[in-house]
């Protein structure tokens, strides 16, 4: 009797998890035919519903994304678009849960380089030769330079749409006061810092280092003017990777160096308090890209000027590089046809003439940027970009996210002088011979 | 006949609860222990067999056995604050000298409880800022300017703050707990010992402790569990900064994961969260014999 209990009660658990499971499975495929059948067809009347998700929920992108979405939406009444956003860092975590399972967005933002190939991995992104080739005036209007950082293989899997680059911001003001000038080496670097320190200026130079990328931005530069080429492209591959260069260690130095003149606040504030701290003339220096330019100029009428990184003495890197790369737009392998519409009306020359005249940051489609809608300042950044020697990707996506990790919290743990330069590069090479294997 | 209907049918009431259990507490649990031998990414479709690899790196992991260090402060920490001074507080408002006012007081108390933990998170990212922050401004007043820091800049002081944050925000819970237990005592008690000569101290301590007995053996056991998964408030204070000083087991896990990408080790963290809370739980049952008064 017992047994017959129980073999009924397995039964019962068993016939469930079957039913359960296999219910679920049929939802997910007919919810796939349903989108197959809508893109096929292209229905009129039919509702096609876009996931549009973007990483930024604050101003003044956030109105200008809603705006251009309810533009599209007017045009085409019968597609409806959802809006899902979260700032940069929770922006990367929440995109890899997205992406992990079968809800990705139908078009959401991509940075370059491995964080782009990381989601191309999951070979859930669409890839987009044929939709590019097809419509050459659109592909025509990107500037070319901008899509290497979304092509693996040969194939481009995202549109560049925003273009950047990492520069010191000056106070000229206050140069102009202690007869200062802008700083071509680092150790020329060093002295203006002591000569502001020296006239009063608690924190000459300030970053928030709660802000893991905005370390990485820092060592990522650094790396770069110290470390041969090829040594970084052994190392930042993350089979090859080992890390045992000297120059990491005197890298990282230099970064701790840097991280006196912050202060102690620095740990305790974000990047965009860094930011302000710097619009309202409390720190004369503050490592930023070129993207905050407008931020910068809705606060204050103070007159600023940049630097790019100073060279490095004895550094084996192009010392005139400039850090930065473009963001994108990259679609999902399921997104209907409607969304690569979408796409190609938020890449158009007017969205991103009228993006740029909004935002100020600068974009890589051709004619979406002239002296009409930007300020004398970012065009001089528009030039400096679109000329730059050779452009180094962002740190934290140029190399394998544990390794980043290590360096990035290494930052911090330097900034509050709780580990060493060293220790810090024995955890990345430990890190490095895991990944290798 | 009747006896097996009897038990069948017991069996049946029993079933919704179990097949629930089996789907959401169970096959995860199982899943989960099965995924931690393996390691893979949440972009890839393959796992990679690693053995007990994923176990290994974890004992040697240092940062396991820094935010393990934190986990364990926190649970020192919260059980002296809410629960010890949680227990304080009810017999303080339960005693009949502050009747009138005990309402005020109680709700007072329980309201940090209402609020969404990312607001109050976002309060005191505001109270411990170092230059507007309303914590320096204060020991400035009061001539404490040394003592001024930038709290959760400071790697050594970034892990207390984020404790001394939810201890205000989870006293008023337990407190309220204890409350409802002490209304439960018999006033009886209270009379006979004031008529034998015992004090407002003695009565706390042989009358209403060991009446609230099991009430402090429960929320003991929350708090400790608790502080052993505590996730949302150093998650969105400090992200486990700066460095890793701030860091808890259940951030380590989920930055493993969904971070540094790698699920087969965030499995096996949470495998060791899962133990740890258990073993304590078995410890404190047997303890405390719950069930036998």
């Amino acid at each position: 009797m017992k047994n017959r209990l129980m073999i009924m009660g397995l039964l019962v658990l068993i016939i469930s998890f079957t039913f359960g499971c296999s219910k679920s499975n049929d939802n997910e495929i007919s919810s796939e035919n349903d989108q197959n059948v809508v893109s096929e067809t292209g229905a009129k009347d039919e509702q096609v519903v876009i996931n549009f998700f973007h990483r930024w929920p604050n101003e003044p992108r956030k109105s200008f994304y809603q705006e251009k979405a309810d533009e599209f939406m007017a045009l085409n009444p019968n597609v409806k678009i959802n809006i899902d956003a979260v700032l940069n860092d929770s922006y990367k975590e929440k995109i890899r849960v997205l992406v992990s399972n079968d809800d990705l967005p139908d078009i959401f933002t991509s940075w370059s380089d491995s964080f782009a190939l990381n989601l191309v991995k999951s070979e859930r992104i669409m890839p987009l030769d044929d939709i590019l080739n097809a419509d050459p005036d659109w592909k025509n209007s990107i500037i070319a330079s901008q899509f290497s950082g979304f092509t693996f293989d040969d194939v481009t899997y995202g549109v560049p749409f925003t273009i950047d680059g990492k520069a010191f911001f000056y106070n000229k003001s206050v140069f102009a006061e202690n007869n200062l000038k802008a700083p071509k080496t680092y150790s020329e670097f060093i002295e203006v810092l002591d000569a502001l320190q020296a006239a009063g200026y608690e924190t000459p130079i300030v970053e928030g280092l709660t802000n893991a990328w905005a370390i990485s931005h820092y060592e990522g530069t650094i790396l770069q003017r110290l470390l041969d080429p090829s040594v970084t492209e052994v190392d930042y591959n993350e089979a090859t990777g080992t890390f045992t260069d000297p120059g990491y260690v005197r890298g990282l130095e230099i970064f701790k160096e840097l991280t006196k003149y912050m202060g102690e606040v620095s740990t305790a504030i974000d990047h965009e308090t860094a930011r302000n701290m710097f619009a309202k003339g409390e720190s004369p220096i503050v490592y930023m890209q070129f993207a905050e330019i407008k931020m910068v100029e809705d606060q204050t009428d103070m007159d600023f000027g940049f630097f790019n990184f100073p060279s490095i003495e004895g550094g084996k890197g192009d010392q005139n590089a400039l850090t930065g790369a473009p963001e994108g737009w990259m679609l999902s392998k399921n997104a209907p046809q409607e969304a690569v519409e979408f796409l190609k009306f938020l890449t158009s020359k007017e969205t991103a003439y009228a993006f740029t005249k909004a935002d100020g940051q600068l974009n890589a489609i051709i004619g979406g940027v002239d002296a009409e809608n930007t300020s004398p300042i970012s065009m001089n950044a528009f030039n400096i970009v679109t000329e730059a020697s050779a452009t180094a990707p962002w740190f934290d996506n140029a190399v394998n996210i544990n390794i980043a990790d290590i360096f990035m919290r290494g930052g911090q743990s330097l900034a509050t002088g709780e580990l060493t330069p060293e220790e810090i590069m024995e955890e990345v090479q430990a890190e490095a011979d895991r990944l290798r294997k | 006949m009747n006896k097996f209907n009897n038990k069948l049918a017991s069996f049946l009431f029993l079933l919704p609860c179990l097949i629930f259990l089996s789907i959401f507490v169970f096959m995860p649990l199982f899943k989960n222990f099965y995924n931690s031998f393996f390691e893979y990414s949440v972009f890839s479709a393959t796992k990679d067999f690693v053995g007990l690899d994923n176990f290994k790196l974890l004992l040697a992991d240092k940062k396991i056995k820094i935010a393990l260090l934190n986990n364990i402060r926190y649970a020192i920490i919260s059980v002296f604050f809410q629960v010890g001074l949680g227990l304080v507080l009810a017999a303080v408002l339960e005693h009949h000298f502050l009747r009138k006012v005990a309402p005020f007081f109680r709700v007072t108390f329980f309201m940090p409880v209402m609020i969404s933990i990312s607001v109050i998170a976002l309060l005191f990212g505001f109270i411990y800022n170092p230059q507007i922050g309303i914590l320096n401004s204060f020991l400035e007043l009061i001539g404490l300017d040394n003592l001024s820091r930038a709290w959760l800049g400071n790697s050594s002081t970034a892990i207390y703050a984020v404790i001394a944050m939810s201890q205000w925000q989870s006293i008023g819970y337990i407190m309220m707990l204890f409350i409802v237990a002490i209304q439960r005592i018999s006033k009886e008690l209270y009379e006979a010992a004031e008529l034998d000569g015992a004090g407002k101290i003695k009565q706390f301590f042989y009358i209403t402790v060991p009446q609230v007995k099991e009430t402090l053996f429960i929320n003991t056991l929350l708090t400790i569990t608790g502080s052993m998964l505590v996730f949302n408030e150093p998650y969105i204070l400090t992200n486990g900064g700066p460095g890793v000083s701030s860091m808890t087991l259940a951030v380590y896990m989920y930055q493993s994961g969904f971070f540094k990408d790698r699920m087969g080790y965030a499995s096996t963290i949470a495998i060791t969260i899962f133990i740890i809370t258990a073993i304590l739980a078995i410890i404190q049952i047997r303890i405390s014999h719950t069930g036998k008064d």
